[in-house]
């Protein structure tokens, strides 16, 4: 399938940066087909471990944790590289949530012992925390409130973990006398329930019930928890937006060569203008967000603050979640009455596009953050 | 003479701001039309004497010799502290054009000419059947000895009335392909049989015009480039500086003017109005990120293709959409067509509202600039 994008006219990469794009880029090649992707659809855990296997083989589950702790300690912009063709090739691995969100919490953590034991097994692939925040829907806040730590024991509600199925343990925020704090909560603790709804991309959320949970090891106290989560969830944001652009434009890529072979009344369907005029518009709404993904990963980068990166990633979510979608609502209405069939592989990324434009906050959501940060 | 581009961007930038403060008359800034020359000429002047008039222009040629970066600085700078423009066509359009294809004689005998303000210059491109399909220009010029007759007709002419040079496209061959028999021609406005009558637009003022050319004979030497050559020519210069048309200032500009109006009528304890306010807010930073992405590829020192034509769709088509709220929030005044106070300020959301018509229609409508993309980025068939 051909790039589209400008990346090619008009961006730069270092040999650096092109040495990781082509490797990922061949990484997704392995399923062209897609046909990996279909046979871990709606099937526990939703991903298939050998995939899990070759990410941490080459290394990309250690991106963003330091040296110190086994990690290679990249950039946001070299890992947005990746995660644009893991979103390209709609790699069903928890990778965001995983290498992102939780290797990310626990760097930011304040218990230095959990990390130096953590941190290795999870870039190794061996172990697989899962973080369990969220309490309400379409909600940023990460203050614990209904799950609480009294006596030395969990109790309440977590709902939305993805991919829970595959996890070894769960991190989870708790109130307890002192504030939100992180407890790291065995997979099969007592008093543990844990129940799977099937996501329409095929992976599964969970919701957890802890009824008198013995509270595990402390990841992260009240003095650091909630900032941890916080600026993690961010960057996971940020992840899920680049794979987010991976979905959107390879929705897009897939659509122009439809339009360029399907022929009715006797000419390719591409030459009519109405539809060479939404492919424009769905080409510059996917342009639009990779200039925004390249602006916000440089300020990841940088040195921002805790707020102007909230900002960031707020404008960056809304923009690729809404725009993932409108560009693979749009390539089923191009593709006609085959798009509409599960055979066709165009559904699988509108799918994809619902499922990772939803997580973590939607647009609506991160606009109204926006808002009340900046306005 | 200074050498601009071995400056640091922020003294050259202070350079600029400290002259603008200076210089530029308080009742220009942020004009809400087109000036005329009887309002802008003596700021013409200042920037002619001062030797600012054609910043993109090699110093070589009278210009400030600028770089792609110092371009942007410059324009940014004026853009911010609201320098209205002046009919400007000789230092953006004709200038450049004469230096690349002009013979010597040429750029001795005009450049010198727009520099000291002696003629002003507009473009007679379109006519009333040739718009977007601009190759299919009749206006004809007929030789005769050492002169062409022309005869023809030209509208959208912008202040073809403060002007005293028209630089025209003309038709010299019927035959073949309609892009080979256009010629390249300038031509004095008091020729003999030249009519000018000004179009008052939506906004009632008379920023366009038409020319009507009747019998007007015009030197042989006043083609630019070879005769049938002028498309290529002409083709040439739009794509130049065709990435201000995408800069983000004119939206934010309009975004200031609703949030002063819309503060004015307590509007952003309305959770709805937040919303589409914040819609449009982001719809302009996310072009400030994709213009960014362009001016990089300048500052590089590369070339921008025709991929750039996708700022100009979302920076024009998000003006409107800023007026359009702007409408909704004035209420009846939507029908009044003074200025109304806003805060400090006084906004005229009709005024903004017909302004941001013509966006979308001038500089290659957004139906072309999409065909464009179709064509030259998606590859989409014919």
């Amino acid at each position: 399938m051909e790039d589209i994008s400008l990346q090619s006219r008009i961006d730069v990469l270092s040999e650096e940066q092109v040495m990781i794009q082509d490797s990922a880029v061949a990484f997704i090649a392995q399923d062209e087909e897609l046909k990996k992707v279909r046979e871990s659809r709606f099937t526990q855990p939703g991903y298939d471990a050998q995939t899990w296997a070759e990410m941490a083989e080459a290394g990309w589950l250690g991106f963003l944790v330091p040296e110190e702790y086994d990690g290679i300690g990249l950039s946001f912009s070299d890992l947005s590289l990746v995660l644009i063709q893991l979103g390209k090739g709609l790699v069903p691995a928890p990778f965001s949530a995983t290498a992102v969100l939780a290797a990310r919490t626990i760097v930011k953590s304040d218990n230095e012992s959990f990390k130096k034991a953590r941190l290795p097994a999870l870039i190794s692939g061996e172990w697989k925390p899962a973080i369990a925040w969220q309490e309400a829907r379409a909600t940023l806040d990460v203050k614990a409130e209904k799950v609480t730590c009294a006596d030395g024991k969990l109790n309440g509600q977590k709902l939305f973990v993805p991919d829970a199925g595959g996890a070894d343990a769960f991190i989870v925020s708790a109130a307890s006398s002192e504030g939100t704090v992180l407890y790291m909560i065995e997979k099969d603790a007592s008093g543990l329930s844990i129940e799977y709804a099937q996501r329409v991309d095929g992976g599964f959320y969970a919701t957890l019930t802890f009824d008198n949970v013995v509270a595990g090891e402390e990841v992260a106290s009240a003095a650091v928890a909630e900032q941890a989560l916080a600026s993690a969830l961010d960057e996971a944001r940020v992840a899920a937006s680049a794979e987010l652009l991976g979905v959107m434009t390879r929705a897009l890529e897939i659509t122009v060569d439809y339009l360029t072979q399907r022929v009715q009344f006797d000419k390719p369907i591409g030459s009519f203008q109405s539809l060479q005029h939404k492919a424009v518009d769905l080409f510059v709404l996917s342009e639009i967000s990779r200039s925004v993904l390249l602006q916000t990963t440089a300020l990841f980068d940088g040195d921002a603050s805790d707020k102007e990166r909230a900002i960031a990633a707020s404008q960056l979510k809304s923009r690729c979640g809404d725009a993932a979608l409108q560009i693979t609502k749009d390539a089923i209405q191009l593709h006609g009455g085959i798009g509409y069939t599960d055979e066709c592989n165009i559904g699988l990324y509108l799918k994809k596009a619902m499922y990772l434009s939803s997580l973590w906050g939607n647009p609506t959501a991160h606009r109204g953050r926006y808002a009340s940060l900046v306005l | 003479m200074t050498d601009y581009n071995a400056m640091a961007d922020g003294d050259f930038r202070k350079m600029l701001c400290d002259w603008l403060v200076e210089s530029y008359p308080d009742e220009l800034r942020f004009p809400a039309e087109r000036m005329h020359w009887d309002q802008c000429g003596d700021w013409y002047l200042t920037l002619a004497k001062k030797g600012w008039l054609a910043p993109g222009w090699p110093a070589e040629h009278g210009g400030m010799g600028l770089d792609a970066n110092k371009l942007l600085i410059l324009m940014e700078e004026f853009e911010g502290y609201g320098v209205g423009r002046t009919p400007d066509q000789g230092m953006t359009m004709i200038g450049p054009l004469l230096i690349q294809y002009g013979t010597e004689e040429q750029r001795q005998h005009y450049l010198p000419k727009i520099l000291n303000g002696e003629n002003i210059w507009c473009q007679g491109y379109s006519e009333p059947g040739a718009g977007s399909d601009l190759a299919s220009l009749r206006t004809a010029a007929v030789r005769d000895g050492d002169e062409y007759v022309v005869n023809g007709h030209k509208i959208w002419t912008t202040l073809a009335m403060d002007a005293n040079m028209i630089f025209t496209l003309v038709r010299t061959n019927k035959e073949g392909k309609k892009q080979q028999g256009i010629t390249f021609l300038l031509i004095p406005l008091d020729t003999p049989g030249i009519t000018v009558r000004g179009i008052d637009n939506l906004g009632m003022h008379d920023e366009f015009a038409e020319v009507f050319f009747d019998d007007v004979r015009v030197p042989v030497a006043n083609v630019v480039g070879k005769e049938n050559d002028g498309w290529t020519i002409a083709k040439a210069l739009l794509g130049h500086e065709r990435i201000f048309i995408g800069s983000p200032k004119m939206a934010s500009l309009a975004m200031n003017r609703l949030k002063a109006l819309a503060e004015s009528a307590g509007m952003f304890e309305d959770p709805l109005f937040v919303e589409r306010y914040t819609v449009l807010k982001l719809e302009i930073e996310d072009l400030s990120a994709a213009y960014m992405r362009f001016v990089e590829v300048l500052k590089r020192g590369g070339k921008i293709g025709a991929e750039v034509s996708m700022l100009k769709i979302w920076n024009t088509e998000t003006q409107q959409r800023i007026t359009d709220l702007m409408l909704d929030v004035a209420g009846e005044n939507c029908g009044v067509s003074d200025a109304i106070p806003a805060g400090d300020t006084a906004v005229s959301a009709p005024g903004e509202f017909i302004g941001a018509r013509p966006t979308t229609i001038y500089g290659g409508s957004n139906e072309i600039q999409r065909n464009i993309l179709a064509k030259a980025v998606l590859k989409l068939p014919s």
